[in-house]
């Protein structure tokens, strides 16, 4: 690949400083909108604070340019690649499917997501089977349901399948006696997860 | 002897069988997540603390203390047997670890470990018990000035003994404040910087996004680089006559022992050190000071000891500037002081008077932890083994689901989760270009509590800055902004020092 073998460290680390200069002005443009004096009679305006620390950022990156334009910093002399093929491929999927994932969540709800996420991510980057992957995609979802949803009561974003939990939801709150509720998580929780530990030991 | 007291107390606050069940949990996870490389103890407690909210604090310190510890403990297993730190803190154990396991005396080596961090740990323990208390009594009479004047010192600590990049570790500490202003402010009230005047950003960036992106996301990024997802580990037999073995050649390793554990707790108190400069300073100056200092690197018990004994001896070490002074003494202590901000809770030494069972109760539980955690550690080899062999593949999607999930439950919105996002990739980016990342995690926890500081003293002297420098009226933070001034330009002085003495003894 030669995009990876193009972008140096030397060449990241200016780019990298450039734009944390620009952010800084723009944080300090930003911060200006509130009032950015302070003296003795008014006390502090809102904006002082953060104005006069993106100022500081400003000029930390200066020094770090100015130390790269002098060749005075490990980086400025680095022509090594920034990263290197494979593990970039590794990078480049994994923020791509993060991304992706989030984007889901707001639309599909985090639990389909879920399963879609990790059936993508282990087929692509493990060597397991099918079988396996299959099961790890959908127990994952239902212990993280179980977990934040029963046990902690914060509930997940469910996007358009919302209504497909409302059973779910009347079963758990509904009069059902303590038996059967522990039944139900044998089934949904300790079987699947023992079943997760047999494939993971046993299948490939 | 009210120390005893109150000592005795918080031991047995731990060990109501709530507290107890979660402190084994803890230490259980702890360990799991130190044996796991790339996971160390900052990143079990970022990812871990959201679902701390439903259980009462005093329950949550301590299971989270268990994490902590746990976790120190836990990094010398990959350390050993696989080569790789399982966390940066077990960076020193691989030195005379790794090659413990490639002569085929794994088993000593793990066992070594083991014992050097219950040595280091109960010793700093002991350590903590003392000077917390007398510590804390000094800290009651500080106000406003001596609360700014030492977040001032610790954010100076990392650029004088941080040893990175200097206008970068400013950056980062800068960056951090920044970050922290974000929201509504709290004496005008007046909004501040609300980007693209999304809503999302009313309430301020919550400090846990941003370490559970640095130490979740960043953290696997980093991970799934440098492995590539693949690993190599060393052979183990484990039997009784090997653990004897290495327990008879824990003898010649004392000294390591009381090097370990006092250095590590006083380098552990220290705002910007932590137990990963710890273990590492442990390990240098045992070697010095041996007797047979040539052999280490090939392989010996004590080059083991050393770092081990260090770095759990400084993690207990960093809890005593976060419960006393309210300034944690290391990135982990960082996430638990705010933590206990998110708890209801205000760090600081009033804590000793308002919430007894809180700081005794964790106190209690170290002690209590520290033995848990010996036999777990020991008996469970076998099992850390199999964990080791997941392959990388299959972790980093769990702990992205946990990073999630767990950005998104404090405040229930999106926006966290795309904000933790883009920090997880953007600390990733700068930490390959030597940015340190945990001064910005550090200021982004204190930045509140010092921007608080700062105004209300400068209310107290009229809008004056010679409030902190003031020997007459505020002797205690005049002193401490000197030395946060000394510390901040030593870096200026070190080429300089170089120069004038290198030349008169030529290396």
């Amino acid at each position: 690949m030669s995009i990876t073998n193009k972008i140096t460290v030397k060449r990241a680390e200016i780019a990298v400083a450039v734009i944390l200069a620009l952010c800084s002005i723009a944080l300090m443009i930003k911060s200006a909108e509130n009032r950015i004096t302070w003296n003795a009679e008014e006390n502090m305006g809102a904006g002082f604070l953060p104005f006069y620390l993106s100022l500081g950022m400003l000029i930390c990156t200066i020094l770090t340019i100015i130390k790269f334009v002098l060749k005075r910093s490990p980086q400025s002399k680095d022509d090594t690649p920034f990263i290197d093929a494979v593990a970039f491929k590794f990078i480049a999927v994994t923020i791509i499917s993060l991304v992706v994932l989030v984007l889901a969540i707001g639309y599909l709800g985090i639990y389909f997501s879920l399963i879609f996420f990790l059936a993508f991510y282990l087929r692509y980057f493990s060597e397991k089977s099918v079988a396996f992957i299959t099961i790890f995609a959908i127990t994952t979802p239902i212990l993280t349901f179980l977990f934040f949803e029963w046990m902690l009561k914060i509930p997940l974003p469910q996007g358009i399948s919302e209504p497909l939990f409302y059973p779910v939801y009347d079963f758990m709150y509904g009069g059902f006696s303590f038996a059967v509720k522990m039944i139900f998580i044998i089934l949904t929780v300790v079987l699947p997860t023992a079943l997760v530990f047999l494939t993971t030991r046993f299948i490939k | 002897m009210e120390t005893i007291g109150f000592l005795l107390d918080g031991i047995f606050t731990s060990l109501q069988w709530f507290n107890l069940a979660l402190l084994i949990f803890g230490c259980l996870i702890g360990l799991f997540v130190g044996a796991m490389p790339g996971l160390g103890s900052v990143n079990g407690v970022a990812i871990l603390i959201p679902i701390t909210f439903i259980i009462p604090p005093t329950a949550a310190i301590i299971f989270l203390a268990a994490v902590y510890y746990g976790a120190m403990y836990g990094g010398a297993i990959s350390s050993v047997m696989l080569g790789i730190p399982g966390a940066s803190t077990a960076v020193a154990t691989v030195f005379d670890g790794r090659p413990l396991a490639v002569k085929g005396e794994a088993m000593t080596a793990l066992t070594a470990a083991a014992v050097g961090s219950f040595v280091g740990g109960t010793v700093s323990v002991i350590l903590f018990t003392l000077f917390a208390p007398p510590l804390a009594e000094v800290a009651l009479r500080f106000n406003a000035p001596e609360t700014f004047a030492l977040m001032v010192m610790a954010f100076a600590t990392f650029v004088g003994l941080g040893g990175d990049d200097v206008p970068k570790t400013i950056f980062s500490i800068l960056i951090g404040l920044a970050l922290s202003t974000i929201g509504l402010d709290l004496i005008t009230g007046k909004p501040r910087l609300i980007f693209f005047n999304i809503p999302g950003f009313l309430h301020g960036i919550n400090f846990l996004v941003l370490a559970i992106g640095i130490y979740g996301i960043g953290e696997m990024l980093w991970t799934l680089e440098e492995t590539k997802g693949k690993v190599q580990m060393s052979k183990l037999s484990v039997n009784m006559k090997e653990v004897g073995r290495a327990f008879g050649a824990l003898k010649k390793t004392i000294m390591a022992m009381n090097i370990g554990s006092f250095l590590g707790f006083f380098v552990g108190i220290l705002p910007a050190a932590g137990a990963t400069p710890a273990s590492l300073m442990s390990y240098g100056i045992t070697k010095q000071l041996s007797k047979n200092s040539k052999e280490f690197g090939s392989g010996v018990p004590a080059g083991v000891v050393a770092p081990e004994c260090a770095n759990n001896s400084a993690s207990t070490g960093s809890m005593l500037p976060m419960l006393t002074l309210g300034i944690p003494g290391s990135p982990t202590t960082a996430i638990l002081l705010g933590g206990m901000i998110l708890w209801g809770l205000t760090p600081g030494p009033l804590l000793f008077t308002q919430e007894p069972e809180f700081v005794w109760g964790l106190i209690g539980s170290l002690y209590i932890a520290n033995f848990f955690t010996l036999v777990l550690n020991i008996a469970l080899i076998p099992a850390f083994l199999m964990v080791l062999r997941i392959p990388f593949a299959i972790l980093a999607p769990v702990i992205f689901v946990l990073c999630v999930t767990g950005g998104y439950a404090p405040t229930q919105s999106l926006h966290d989760v795309w904000l933790m996002l883009l920090f997880g990739f953007a600390g990733y980016i700068l930490r390959k270009l030597d940015y340190p990342v945990a001064p910005a995690v550090l200021s982004i926890v204190l930045g509140p509590l010092a921007e608080k500081a700062l105004r209300q003293s400068l209310i107290l002297s009229d809008g004056s800055m010679g409030i902190f420098f003031d020997m007459s009226e505020k002797p205690i933070a005049a002193v401490i902004m000197y030395i946060a001034i000394v510390l901040l330009i030593m870096p200026a002085f070190g080429p300089l020092y170089r120069r004038l003495f290198k030349k008169k003894q030529p290396a």
